[in-house]
Formats: structure tokens, sequence, C-alpha cells
């Protein structure tokens, strides 16, 4: 057990006991090795399972609209997980004061494809550490280098603090390079339109409509998705190009300003398809005409959202650009 | 002859303040340019416009009233910011941006949509043939769905 396992625990333990939350939600740990799982604590005595290191790869945020507005939950969060719970109090999807957030730096999360690339043989456990991930498989020891492993959206994380945690455990770490997604993006931009469509296509027709990505996002809370609409049907529902072009552009574009660039989408995805690409240049665009910023706080609306007369500016004859 | 490309026009039945401009456009509009009406810009939804792209159409047309001076008081507000960002969208991921068109019309823009129309599809007749998302299959070829 680590030192931040823990505090966490004690923590979660002090809250629980104090009656301050109902539930704690943070991880546990599972029989598969390499994925441990989103969990619900409420008994103290449950509390022995809780687990977290760097293969924790859900985004917590995602269960809080489980709870109806009274259930005072306290979550574990990171800087991506803490900027989502803060966009789902902008839309009113559980109160802050009945939240407690118990807010860890986090070092980036795993991604355990590439662990499983790296060794190709079953493995049995590992330990998590700073630098180097120790995987013990059926042959030998693998003793991994920690940032080769981590997953893309965490290599260009900007915020890896949680900036309105009501606890924090461990160390602050250094804010990231907001240059990683804008060089990302541009680069994309860059590409000559028949590139950036092939690409597009290339991505999207893998699709096999599993909505893993839809399931795994703290964002995507609708009751009833479009796609899941049936009268009037809005898109193609099956795996055809139209249907699966239609969901990866609607799916990103209604993440405009809601995105905090967790990567969830990426991880849950079985058939390994980009999708920040599309959710990070609607990020920068927001960043770049209206300054804004998802989850940096939980009162500012999103753009979208937040419209005034002071586009008026904007509003051009014929011009679609502001 | 060269057929003409196909136009999509959703319209704001607010924004035609001269009645021969909106009965120009209910009855005589040329037979490319398919109008679907709408209660305001802020009824636009972005999948209307992708439908209508994955249709086939070669351009959108979207007329609107100016700022203050929308019926709902700021519905072409919330349009204007969605639809201008989701017609960059697009651009990003293969569909020329020049396709998609904003009309925002004033009082006194008496017969400006006849010539902005006009203007438009000389410009799409142009530009090369769009079909990179013009993916959906229509009931009478197979599709699953019209």
């Amino acid at each position: 057990m680590t030192e931040l396992e823990n505090q966490i625990r004690t923590e979660a333990e002090r809250l629980l006991r104090e009656g301050l939350v109902d539930v704690v939600v943070a991880f546990r740990k599972e029989d598969a090795p390499l994925r441990p799982q989103p969990a619900f604590f409420t008994r103290v005595e449950d509390l022995e399972n809780l687990v977290y290191d760097g293969l924790c790869a859900n985004n917590l945020a995602n269960y809080l609209t489980r709870f109806p507005d009274e259930t005072r939950v306290g979550m574990l969060v990171r800087g991506c997980e803490n900027r989502s719970v803060n966009a789902l109090v902008v839309e009113k999807q559980h109160s802050r004061e009945n939240l407690t957030l118990i807010g860890i730096p986090c070092t980036g999360i795993i991604d355990w494809r590439k662990v499983v690339e790296h060794t190709g043989e079953d493995i049995f456990g590992y330990e998590d550490s700073p630098d180097t991930l120790t995987v013990r498989a059926r042959h030998q020891t693998y003793q991994l280098p920690r940032q080769e492993l981590l997953h893309p959206s965490c290599q260009r994380c900007i915020h890896p603090n949680p900036l309105s945690a009501d606890i924090l455990l461990g160390e602050p770490l250094p804010e990231g390079d907001p240059a990683l997604i804008r060089e990302r993006v541009e680069s994309f931009e860059a590409l000559t339109r028949a590139e950036r469509s092939a690409y597009f296509k290339l991505e999207a027709e893998r699709c096999i409509r599993c909505y893993a990505c839809r399931e795994a996002c703290p964002m995507c809370y609708c009751e009833e998705c479009f796609v899941d609409h049936n009268s009037p049907r809005w898109t193609e529902s099956g795996t055809s190009p139209a249907g699966t072009h239609a969901w990866h552009i609607i799916r990103a574009f209604h993440q405009t300003g809601r995105c905090t660039s967790c990567g969830a989408c990426e991880r849950a995805c079985p058939m390994d398809i980009q999708m920040t690409y599309l959710t990070d240049k609607l990020g920068k665009d927001m960043w770049d005409t209206y300054q804004f910023e998802t989850g940096l706080d939980h009162k500012t609306q999103p753009p979208f959202a937040a419209f005034t007369l002071d586009d008026k500016k904007h509003f051009q004859a014929g011009g679609a650009q502001s | 002859m060269e057929q003409k490309p196909k136009i999509a026009f959703f319209q704001c039945q607010w924004c035609l303040y001269a009645p021969e401009d909106q009965e120009w456009v209910d009855t005589q509009l040329p037979v490319n340019i398919h109008l679907i009406k709408v209660p305001c810009t802020g009824r636009i939804d972005p999948l209307f416009i992708l439908n209508a792209v994955q249709g086939g159409a070669e351009g959108v047309v979207i007329s609107g009233c100016l700022p203050e001076k929308c019926h709902f008081k700021e519905g072409n507000l919330a349009a204007r910011r969605q639809l201008a960002e989701f017609s960059s969208f697009l651009d990003y991921v293969g569909y020329d941006q020049e396709r998609v068109r904003f009309v925002w019309l004033d009082l006194q823009d008496r017969g400006r949509i006849q010539r902005e129309l006009a203007e438009f599809e000389r410009k799409l007749s142009k530009l090369t043939p769009a079909k990179t998302l013009a993916t959906r299959i229509s009931l009478n070829e197979g599709g699953a769905n019209d």
C-alpha cells in the first residue's frame, strides 16, 4: 500500500465516519490485473479494497450524475476529473455544497494496452512508482518507463492538479504546457482538406457504434442521446459511413466548451479510434474566440450558453467567421 | 445543360421583412434550392446542417435576423455562436467552410436574399463538387432510412 493510498483511505474513512458524505466514489482492486474499477464506498469496512495508482483509467466525474442532488458525494478527483465536476456543477447536475472533493495531483494515467504490448505475456501483478511501472508477468518481471506508457491525453495534460478540491493530498505538480494540445490541432489544420477528410474517415469508419465513448464521458449524461432517438431518426443508426461520421461529428460538437480533454472516450474505445483531435479543436476555438476554458471554476457558463448582445460586432453580412 | 448545385436554404420565418421577398422565396425558388423554414435561426440544430450535407447538399444558406432584431430576443445570438463554430468544425473534417453561408438580414435589405442566393450559386459552381460527406443512401436506393 502506498503512502498516497493510505492518505486517501484515512480521508475517506474520516468522511464516512463523521457522516459528512453518504458515499465515497473511488477505485477498487479488481481480480483482472491492470484494471482497477470504479467503486462506491458506503461503509467504512469496505474501504480496505480502495486502491489508487496510475492504472485507474475512468473519469470518476462520470458517476456524479447517478446521484440525486441531495446525496452528499465524496469523490476522488484528479485534475481532469475536478474540471469535469466543475463543468457538471455549472450545468446544475449536482450542487457544489453536497460535494466533497478529495483531490490528488495526477502524474498521468497509464494506458494498460501499452503495458500489454510491451510485455506480450500474461500479467499477474504490477507496482506503480513515480518513474517506473514494475510488471510481474509469467516468465519475468519488467521495469517499464512510466512516461512512455502514459495515455496520449495525459502526456498533453495542462492541469494535473485539482483546481478546486476541498481536501488536497500529495504535493502539487508543475502545470503542463498548453502548446502541446495546440500544436497537435494546428498541425492537423495545416493538412489539406482532402488529407483531413481522409484521416477523419479512416478513424470514424472503424466505429462499431458501441457508444463506450459516450458511457465513459462525464459530460454525456443525456437521458436520451440523439442517436437513440428514433422518431424522427436524426442519423443512420448502423455502422454505415453516414452513421459513423454523424456520430463522431455531433458527439464531438456536443462537447464544445464542455470537454476537459481527459481522454476517457479514447481509453474506453475498443477500436482505438482517435477522438481527442476533434474535441481539442473545439476547445482551442473556444479559447481563441471566447477565452473560455472548461471547468476552471463552477460558475462560468460555457460560451454556447452564455451568448450576449456583445456578439453584435461579430455578425457580418454573409460571413461565417467572427 | 450542366446541373446546378444543390443548396439547402434554412430561412428564419421572421427575417424577410418585405412581403415580396417572402412571396418570392415561398413560390419562385429555383428547383435546386431546397427551402427549410424555421421559426428562428435558434431552432437550427447543427444536426440539420449535417443531415443536409450528408444528403448531398453542396451548399447551405442560413438566413436570419440581425442582433436586436430577433423575434425571440436572442435566438439568433445563440445560433450564430453554434453555427459559425459548426461550419468551421465541418471544415476541420473536410467539408469546405465556404459552402456554408450566413445571411443576416436587416429591415432595408429588400431583394437582397435573391442576390445572395444567386451569388452563392455562382460561387459554388466554381468550386469542385464536394462529396466527402455526402454519404447518405436514400431510401429508394436501399438506404437504411430516409
